[in-house]
């Protein structure tokens, strides 16, 4: 296993741990208000964190594992699946931006349009990650 | 996704006859990884133009040596 693929897989851990808990924690203070409740910044920040300590965590045991190829240079088959992955991701982005704006003009929420922007964003994210895996896996062409 | 490519290659079995020579060291010949050189051996992966060359010059052979069409 490449250290790119490694990363890739460090990276879909991280987020979904990191959409799970923010996914729950809105779920959560929604249920309480008993309407969407409004995008907060600690919660974003935790998200944040998470992300970034499964990150640093992560790499530095791919890197500690086989030192020998923590310094791996990126080839043109790297850049081939990281060019796909994005190519699809960068659509899922786009879908989700676009009913993001779709919903706000029909419902004048803004909360609502935070919270698809945002998981958009993390499905985005999540979505280029599992295509790296998937390309690394079964061969890009 | 997963396909089969149209042509073949002797990436292997001249890796073999050179040496041995290893996936690293063909690789850190040719400028990619070692998993991309398994890949191309597997037909995982077809790689460009100029890698193909880089490796059929390794080899001191002409590309079509290397890879043949089979489609």
């Amino acid at each position: 296993m490449t250290v790119h693929e490694k990363s890739a897989w460090i990276m879909t851990f991280a987020l979904l741990v990191g959409g799970i808990f923010y996914g729950l924690t809105v779920a959560a203070m929604s249920s309480g208000l008993g309407m969407i409740a409004p995008p907060v910044l600690p919660t974003v920040l935790i998200y944040t964190i998470i992300l970034i300590i499964i990150a640093i965590v992560g790499h530095i045991l791919a890197a500690t594992s086989s030192p020998a190829d923590a310094n791996e240079v990126v080839d043109e088959r790297q850049r081939r699946i990281a060019d796909k992955a994005g190519h699809l991701s960068a659509y899922v982005l786009g879908i989700g931006v676009l009913s993001a704006l779709g919903l706000y003009l029909l419902t004048y929420n803004g909360n609502l349009m935070f919270y698809v922007l945002f998981a958009s964003w993390m499905l985005s994210q999540l979505l280029e990650y599992v295509m790296q895996i998937v390309l690394h896996r079964q061969g890009v062409y | 996704m997963s396909k089969s490519l149209p042509f073949a290659n002797r990436v292997r079995e001249l890796r073999e006859l050179h040496g041995p020579m290893t996936q690293t060291d063909l690789g850190k010949a040719v400028g990619v990884t070692r998993q991309t050189i398994a890949a191309i051996e597997v037909g995982k992966y077809s790689p460009s133009l100029e890698s193909a060359f880089r490796i059929a010059r390794v080899f001191g052979v002409g590309i079509e040596d290397v890879f043949f069409w089979t489609g």
